[in-house]
């Protein structure tokens, strides 16, 4: 869509980078003229936010060096407004992008400048874009860091994203806490990828699963390559503390113990410390 | 690609040779004679990240601090810079593209990492997982939930934390310095009336990055990919890599960033805050671009008992003029206060990274104060990107109010890479 005349004059009012291609050059004069644009684009509402994406390039097919930055500030903009509507109808009129037919880079733009701006009323959106394995990393992060409404999304996803967007999936529940993925948890400590295994133990150790004890250990003792072994390991002692913490001592016990008992070899001495100095401190 | 070899370590070796008796013909230098550090004092090195700084903290905290050091293998990601370093650690050096293989290594004893910040963290988390001791450049982690993430492991696998900088030696050497922090730490000020300016020593403006960074082909010799790691994966521009990364969020944080570190230590030290952070952050900064760094003029930082704290860039936009710089001294002090703070003992002399390795205890430089050091630079720097005035919890270690805020304080990283 041609981009109006007014916005085109409002960007003409953000001030262009320095020759050396950066902002060094800033003075107040101009920081003011930032911020009145930015506070322009602000009152234009949806209408502007749709103009400002417009005006977006991929990285490498234009000059979008002012509508980045200017997006990026009025996205920072409603964050501090104190104005939840105002901030909430930009998130909203960013999303409804994200499925567009724009550009790839574009979309992943507008993803990335969710994970400042947006908030439950963009899980949805952004849940579909998990689906999209050039956006799904980002959309991934963004929904992690948003928090609210998240882990739904995740969950739905999750039978229908495969390889490293299943990971990605598989690791962001992870980061939430998220209980009702215990079971992907577990069933990710089989899977063919160490990667997905060492997510699924870091999973259970999140949740302080207590059922997980065994399954977790076993993954500890029979991981093969060493950096899942270090990894699985850790998870075990990570979940034995979470266990402790929410008072489940014998499980915790039951861990520290096995692994004082087990890592015997000389590489492990750190391991088997980590485990007596944890019983020690427990009696 | 010199392949490492598996089985035998060092301490393996030296168990199999007295088992075996023969002592009487192993060569001098293993049994550590005049002019000889034994073996067991010598420490195995494994260095991750051979740019520019690559291989100075060995020299700093290993061979000034009086101890010997042998560098066993390096990592990079660029295949230029692991040439180099075996050009200046020998060819001995057993060279590696993953940190993962390198941590592989039972005949490691200590990793030393000098990858731009945003790898640091992920890696001093794996070296303490693998048993190793830890040498890690300066700024210590690129957010701050990386440095709660770094302390836990250090202190789950009893290893041993360096930061690289370690301006609280002199601070510990100063009187005055002294006389602060036994003030500061005797509990008996209720209010710090200090305020502590550091005023330039920021390059603030060389340190803004660019606006109009345009896609490149990725060299060939350089994994782009793992470069990347934990952070987005950014179209390959050459400003991203090697010395200008400081410049960017993804990678560091600008000036603030790369030095604070360096100028909070002995601040930290001598205020007696090692175990805490400030509460309340205000700055004065341009508006902040999404990828690049910019420029700041000042941050003000204050502590719950009053202290201030100000970082003035002395560069770019006006100066600090607030308040003025206040050192704390006994003068400070009622008579009664003062006479309990002077029969008070001196603080202990902070310990060096060699003498830390033998005895099993915190070093100086630990990563407990280096996490709380560089979140002053993290809190400043996420109170420039808001544009906004922050308040801090330095025990949930959360922004307070500011939901936005704490996305900065925890990012979620790219697969598959967690904390």
């Amino acid at each position: 869509m041609p981009v109006s005349d007014p916005l085109k004059a409002l960007m003409d009012r953000f001030p262009e980078p320095d020759a050396n291609g950066t902002y060094v050059n800033l003075d107040r004069e101009k920081i003011e003229a930032m911020q009145a644009v930015v506070a322009d684009l602000c009152k234009g509402g949806r209408e502007s936010v749709l103009g400002l994406i417009d005006m977006l390039a991929e990285p490498g097919k234009g000059d979008d060096i002012k509508p980045h930055f200017a997006f990026h500030l009025l996205a920072v903009h409603v964050t501090g407004l104190g104005d939840e509507k105002t901030r909430a109808d930009f998130a909203r009129a960013v999303a409804s992008q994200i499925g567009s037919d724009r550009p790839k880079g574009v979309r992943k733009y507008l993803v990335q400048e969710l994970q400042w701006a947006g908030g439950r009323e963009v899980a949805a959106a952004l849940g579909r874009a998990l689906l999209d394995p050039d956006l799904c990393d980002d959309a991934a992060r963004a929904l992690a860091a948003i928090g609210d409404g998240a882990a739904d999304e995740f969950l739905a996803a999750l039978s229908k994203v495969r390889g490293p967007s299943r990971l990605s999936v598989i690791k962001k529940l992870a980061v939430l806490r998220c209980r009702k993925a215990a079971e992907a948890f577990r069933k990710a400590l089989g899977d063919a990828d160490a990667d997905v295994r060492i997510a699924g133990a870091w999973g259970l150790a999140r949740i302080a699963d207590a059922s997980a004890v065994d399954a977790l250990l076993a993954a500890a003792d029979g991981a093969r390559e060493h950096w899942e072994r270090i990894n699985t390991t850790d998870a075990c002692l990570a979940l034995a503390d979470g266990l402790q913490a929410a008072g489940r001592k014998a499980e915790a016990v039951r861990i520290w113990t096995h692994l004082r008992q087990t890592r015997t070899e000389h590489a492990d001495a750190h391991v088997r410390e980590a485990a007596q100095r944890a019983l020690e401190a427990a009696t | 690609m010199h392949e490492r070899t598996g089985g035998m370590n060092r301490r393996g070796f030296l168990k199999g040779a007295a088992a075996a008796g023969a002592l009487a013909v192993v060569p001098r230098h293993v049994l550590g004679g005049p002019g000889q550090a034994p073996p067991s004092e010598t420490i195995a090195v494994g260095l991750v990240g051979c740019g520019g700084q690559g291989g100075e903290d060995v020299n700093s905290y290993i061979k000034n601090a009086g101890g010997s050091y042998r560098m066993i293998a390096a990592c990079d990601v660029h295949e230029g810079r692991l040439a180099g370093a075996r050009k200046k650690f020998g060819e001995h050096v057993y060279l590696y593209t993953d940190f993962r293989q390198l941590l592989e290594r039972d005949d490691i004893d200590v990793v030393s990492i000098a990858t731009p910040p945003h790898w640091h963290a992920l890696v001093c988390i794996a070296a303490a997982q693998a048993g190793k001791d830890i040498l890690c450049e300066k700024p210590m982690t690129r957010f701050i939930a990386e440095g709660r993430a770094v302390v836990t492991a250090v202190k789950r696998y009893g290893r041993v934390f360096q930061i690289g900088t370690s301006g609280r030696f002199g601070a510990h050497k100063s009187g005055h310095g002294r006389t602060i922090h036994k003030i500061m730490r005797s509990g008996l000020l209720e209010r710090c009336p200090a305020v502590h300016i550091r005023k330039g020593g920021f390059p603030v403006k060389r340190y803004c990055g660019r606006v109009d960074l345009q896609p490149e082909p990725v060299p060939d010799n350089l994994d782009w990919d793992l470069y990347c790691g934990p952070s987005p994966l950014r179209p390959y521009h050459p400003h991203r890599f090697g010395w200008s990364h400081r410049y960017y969020w993804d990678y560091e944080g600008g000036s603030l960033a790369d030095f604070a570190q360096h100028y909070m230590d002995p601040f930290q030290w001598t205020y007696g805050k090692d175990d805490t952070s400030p509460v309340a952050v205000e700055a004065l900064a341009a508006p902040a671009h999404p990828e690049a760094c910019g420029v700041w003029a000042w941050v003000e930082l204050t502590y719950a008992d009053g202290l201030t704290l100000v970082l003035d860039g002395n560069e770019w936009g006006p100066r600090y003029d607030r308040k003025p710089a206040h050192r704390l001294s006994l003068d400070d002090l009622d008579e009664a206060t003062r006479k309990k703070v002077e029969a008070l003992p001196d603080p202990e002399k902070p310990r060096s990274f060699v003498e830390a390795v033998k005895t099993r205890k915190p070093s100086a430089g630990h990563a407990e104060a280096a996490h709380r050091a560089v979140t002053i630079a993290h809190l400043a720097n996420i109170a420039i990107r808001l544009g906004r005035k922050i308040r801090y919890d330095p025990v949930k270690e959360e922004i307070v109010g500011d939901e936005v805020a704490n996305r900065l304080v925890t990012q979620p990283m790219r697969e598959p890479w967690h904390l």
